[in-house]
């Protein structure tokens, strides 16, 4: 299910969190949203999600135009802090997470153990969340996002406060998902990441500065960096104003 | 609904702090309050002059009081020599003096008991005291014991419902729980009645508790004040809901109880409302505690059935209600509303 964003914009008060941004996410590609913190990536995401609406223009999920109830049974959304519940076991968030969704008890138990496969938490599931590592509660959070199949998955910033062998293990599950035609929108301002998507949009000052292909932005770029990019937007932002 | 509710309980059933909070700490607060408002078998010391008719020293005796003999020129100062004595009574030439250390509960004890030596000694100023409800002899618990129940089954589950809301709120679980395809009536109708399964439990404690325990008397059913203490605590459920709205973490939910909790408990039927100044007693109207402490002091101590109580009652569904739709509304933020 591809996404469609139209001159989107939004503000809250007087600062204008998201300026005028206008660009399609493919179908079945993952597509990073890059940028310093503070740039409005969340604001993006929360967006085409849907928990906010635009003041101006239109967000779409595939025919749908956002915020939509009946939507959110096709996202899946990895909130940016766990958003679990410590006092319950891993299962038990599985199972509150998956009742909303009317799966069914039969279908629900067997998904529950095919997401904690996936996220190789299967030793852990009684365990009560308190009791969890970070890297244990970010993996638990990214198998509730799943667990109903979503068409499209959110991820913000999901891999923050992960170390690096965690981050590939996290990232080889994005890939499976996406492998099964999920579209992945994946918030991020670590640089190295972006190499793991199809497309990036780069999010400056809550503008769309690039959205290309990774391998076009980086050839974009002298040394192949893509902190670059930003560099290049910051000076053309001095320009314009001079 | 039955699945937040259910998420709820085992959730509070998980965290042992949050069990003691509901189902405990109301019946530890009231042991204390029992022993702390019961009767107390303190016995005043009052000074006589030496010089005093032997009638009257033994018509003193007669009461509960230590009767002591001593010479002294002005009471006053023998008073605040003297630390172990309440009270000096004289026989001056208009009538009698009595001189005592301060204002307080102990010196009024040695009043009552003087009054009584007196009477002993002049049976013509005998006064029968007679009350329509409750008893003369009753202590301070037995007639504000109905206040602590109204008062803890409102206290204890706001805090459990604000602090487990701003915990959702900060954790993010709120944000996630209105991303899938829940209603938002049905978010709040289920923690109200997650934590309204404890409130009947917590109910069933404290009413059993004060009356088979500390011998708490009530000439009504209980079974009302039990349906008052449970929309109360329904009531507090949402109370707490809305609070959490305005706090970014527990501890600010701790910092807004002088404003939520205080000024309820003196609303609560400690004082009576008419004898509050400058119109102030209105104020009991926005008290949520106010609906219910009345309601429970129509049952216990006037006796009334559901016909005396009904429009408190209202007056709580009313109140839960409107703070519904408040809630329904600050939900309605992380839907793009």
């Amino acid at each position: 299910m591809n996404i469609q964003l139209t001159h989107v914009e939004k503000s809250f008060g007087e600062q204008l969190a998201i300026n005028d941004i206008d660009f399609t996410i493919q179908s079945g590609e993952i597509c990073c949203l890059l940028g310093p913190s503070g740039s409005g990536k969340t604001t993006l995401i929360r967006l085409m999600i849907g928990a906010l609406a635009p003041d101006q223009g239109t967000v779409r999920v595939g025919e749908t135009k956002m915020p939509s109830m009946s939507m959110l049974r096709q996202i899946g959304f990895m909130p940016q802090n766990d958003g679990l519940y410590e006092d319950l076991s891993a299962e038990a968030n599985l199972e509150f997470f998956g009742s909303i969704y009317k799966l069914g008890k039969k279908a629900l138990e067997a998904r529950i153990t095919e997401v904690l496969a996936l996220v190789d938490l299967t030793q852990d599931r009684k365990k009560l969340v308190r009791n969890f590592s970070g890297g244990m509660k970010k993996r638990l959070s990214l198998a509730i996002a799943i667990l109903h199949k979503p068409d499209v998955l959110f991820l913000d910033e999901p891999t923050v406060g992960i170390d690096p062998i965690l981050r590939r293990q996290i990232w080889d599950q994005f890939q499976t998902i996406r492998a099964e035609g999920t579209t992945i929108i994946v918030s991020t301002h670590v640089m190295d990441e972006v190499l793991e998507c199809d497309r990036a949009a780069l999010i400056y000052n809550g503008r769309l500065i690039a959205y290309d292909t990774v391998q076009h932005l980086l050839d974009q770029t002298e040394n192949g960096r893509v902190e670059e990019l930003f560099l290049i937007a910051g000076e053309q932002e001095v320009g314009e104003h001079a | 609904m039955r699945n937040l509710a259910k998420r709820v309980i085992f959730q509070t059933l998980n965290d042992k702090r949050s069990v003691a909070l509901i189902l405990i700490a109301p019946l530890l607060i009231l042991t204390l309050v029992y022993f702390l408002l019961g009767d107390s078998d303190y016995v005043p010391t009052v000074v006589l002059d030496e010089d005093a008719q032997e009638q009257l020293v033994e018509a003193f005796e007669e009461e509960t009081l230590v009767v002591k003999q001593a010479a002294f020129d002005d009471p006053k100062t023998y008073i605040e020599d003297h630390e172990d004595v309440d009270a000096v009574f004289e026989m001056t030439p208009d009538g009698t003096a009595i001189t005592l250390r301060e204002p307080s509960t102990k010196s009024s004890k040695a009043v009552r008991e003087i009054q009584d030596a007196l009477t002993t000694l002049n049976p013509a100023v005998e006064m029968d005291t007679a009350f329509v409800y409750g008893e003369e002899d009753q202590s301070t618990f037995d007639s504000f014991g109905f206040v602590f129940l109204s008062l803890f089954s409102f206290f204890f589950v706001f805090i459990l419902s604000a602090m487990a809301l701003v915990k959702e709120r900060s954790g993010g679980t709120l944000e996630r729980l209105l991303m899938t395809p829940i209603k938002r009536a049905q978010v709040i109708l289920g923690y109200t009645a997650g934590y309204g399964v404890f409130a009947i439990v917590q109910s069933i404690f404290i009413v059993l508790y004060s009356i088979y325990v500390l011998g708490l008397a009530s000439i009504g059913n209980m079974a009302w004040v039990m349906l008052t203490m449970l929309l109360m605590a329904g009531t507090a459920v949402l109370f707490g809901a809305t609070i959490s709205v305005f706090a970014r973490s527990e501890l600010q939910v701790v910092q807004m109880i002088p404003f939520t909790i205080i000024p309820q408990v003196f609303f609560s039927g400690l004082i009576p409302l008419d004898l509050i100044p400058y119109g102030l007693g209105n104020l009991s109207y926005v008290m949520p505690i106010y609906y219910g402490a009345t309601a429970i002091k129509e049952v216990m101590v006037y006796g009334s059935g559901f016909a005396g109580i009904w429009i408190y009652l209202l007056g709580l569904i009313v109140y839960a209600g409107v703070l519904f739709l408040l809630n329904m509304r600050a939900l309605g933020k992380y839907r793009g509303h």
